[in-house]
């Protein structure tokens, strides 16, 4: 009998993610609601993120932008402390945009740990990014998580484009942070 | 080799080995060494740390590599047992690496780690320092740089196309590891400069690298002149400074030495001198970087004014590699920053 080949990726003492089970209650509607904003730091980022936040405001009648942080590292997923704030602060989040290989990945993987935290959050990744995204959803035990795509690039925009792209998505923000889009 | 030998050598086996790995997706592409534990043991008592250690994590997948782990990749990627101190310590000094535990093995960038070897260890164990430092033909330089590419794939489960998001990625990754030529350098040993004698290994992280052929000219600023201006292209840049270091064939290093040039005096002169006027950035839309990041600015420069590339002097990294032949050093840029530290190859006895 020879020898078994060894395995060489140390997973067989690996704990896998905890399955997300279900995302977060969602609301019919934003009405009266506190808007969190997760920045990744990346080119257009914030300003894409600040606009969202008005048009929720001004137009879908949520009651204020209650929290808005940058990321201290883009590549790296949230820890349970900015988590924590977010959860005090917020009643739903919006964070992007991933147009990088570890950013994409890393939005993804917030998303998901917003929504294990009970907070409805949309997550924008350019179209570049979609298996990088999947596969770190599948990482984090949530295969299924869906998340926004818009169209690739977004670091090469101008500021009224950055905007327009804001208006466009709206309605796909909207709907993934309440019921409507939630069903689904 | 005797007929016994050969009849107890089963091509068939070993092929049938080497597909199921391929089958398992461990491999880069290259066909690897099946592990077993007998294998997985020597390496194991060469590298002379406990096998359950973590020595590293990547907290965007909840993975980590333990000593076991890195032993099985470095076994496969055809490292012999007693190469095993050299990986870890390499690991260990791109983990000093700030971007390693950040984004950069999934980065759009594609880095390719530079691991230079330095001490006894080089000739003990058949390290390349001269002729074609930057290409293939050595095991030991090979095998390491590849261990790491492997702990990398399967131990942090970057793969290519999913977590691993390299738009071009570069020629090398992987494949960068070399002795410091220590013979032929007019300087100390380039991690002794840097606090550590003896056997050693220095490491970073690369974006790309770019050969300066200069071998007509004696005057050692002309020679720093031509480094600088490679250093200071402007499609290197994307955020406000850019590090980058040279590999210096020992004709240049000698060259420089001799007109006085410490490794320090060479770092210095190099941070003074590479970059670009404003205007030549504006012309490819990178004259500003109001917050860090590169893009095109509102005109309201001096587009005579110079912008330096490198952030300044401290953490240039000059190091000596490659055959007395001819005046040909590469600049080496970096992928982000780099820790200007050097981390020890233990003595280790192994069976």
């Amino acid at each position: 009998m020879p020898n078994a080949i060894l395995d060489p990726t140390g997973r067989a003492d690996d704990t896998a993610s905890e399955r997300l089970d279900g995302l977060a209650e969602r609301r019919a509607d934003l009405h009266g609601l506190r808007v969190g904003l997760l920045d990744n730091t990346k080119r257009n980022a914030m300003l894409f993120l600040t606009e969202v936040g008005r048009l929720l405001v001004d137009e879908h009648g949520a009651a204020d932008v209650a929290i808005v942080e940058t990321k201290a590292a883009f590549s790296v997923p949230i820890d349970d402390e900015v988590v924590a704030r977010y959860a005090g602060a917020a009643d739903v989040v919006v964070t992007g945009v991933g147009d990088c290989g570890s950013c994409s990945a890393a939005a993804v993987a917030d998303g998901i740990a917003l929504e294990r935290a009970g907070i409805p959050a949309a997550v924008v990744l350019t179209d570049a990014f979609g298996i990088t995204g999947r596969t770190m959803a599948e990482v984090q035990g949530a295969p299924d998580y869906a998340w926004i795509t818009t169209e690739h690039p977004v670091a090469v925009l101008e500021a009224d484009e950055v905007r327009e792209r804001a208006r466009r998505l709206l309605p796909e923000i909207v709907g993934t942070l309440t019921r409507a889009g939630a069903a689904s | 080799m005797t007929a016994a030998v050969e009849a107890a050598l089963d091509p068939e086996a070993a092929q049938a080995a080497i597909e199921h790995c391929y089958a398992q997706g461990w491999s880069d592409g290259l066909p690897l060494v099946p592990v077993s534990q007998p294998l997985l043991d020597r390496f194991l008592d060469h590298g002379g740390r406990p096998a359950d250690e973590v020595i590293g994590r990547m907290p965007q997948t909840g993975r980590e590599v333990t000593v076991r782990t890195a032993a099985i990749n470095a076994a496969m990627a055809g490292c012999e047992p007693q190469v095993f101190p050299v990986v870890l310590s390499a690991w260990a000094a791109l983990m000093r690496e700030r971007a390693a535990s950040g984004g950069a093995w999934q980065s759009t960038s594609g880095p390719a780690p530079l691991i230079i070897v330095n001490g006894p260890v080089r000739h003990r164990l058949g390290f390349n320092s001269a002729g074609g430092v930057f290409g293939p033909g050595f095991r030991a330089n090979a095998t390491v740089a590849r261990a790491i590419g492997l702990i990398v794939r399967n131990a942090f489960g970057v793969h290519p196309h999913e977590l691993e998001q390299a738009t071009q990625g570069l020629p090398g990754r992987w494949a960068i590891c070399f002795g410091e030529n220590e013979e032929e350098s007019p300087w100390p040993p380039l991690a002794e400069e840097l606090g550590v004698t003896g056997d050693a290994v220095t490491a970073t992280l690369l974006r790309t690298c770019e050969y300066v052929d200069n071998r007509h000219t004696g005057d050692a600023e002309q020679v720093l002149a031509d480094f600088a201006d490679t250093i200071g292209r402007s499609g290197a840049w994307i955020f406000r400074t850019a590090h980058a270091g040279v590999i210096l064939c020992p004709e240049h290093a000698q060259l420089l030495a001799s007109a006085g040039y410490s490794r320090a005096g060479v770092a210095a002169w190099l941070a003074e001198h590479a970059g670009r006027s404003t205007a030549q950035l504006a012309a490819v839309g990178k004259d500003a970087a109001p917050e860090g990041i590169r893009g095109p600015g509102d005109g309201s420069e001096d587009a005579a004014g110079f912008q330096r590339t490198l952030p300044g002097p401290e953490k240039v990294l000059v190091a000596v590699a490659g055959a007395r032949n001819a005046g040909i050093s590469m600049v080496v840029r970096l992928f982000a920053d780099w820790s200007g530290a050097s981390v020890p190859i233990p003595a280790t006895e192994g069976r």
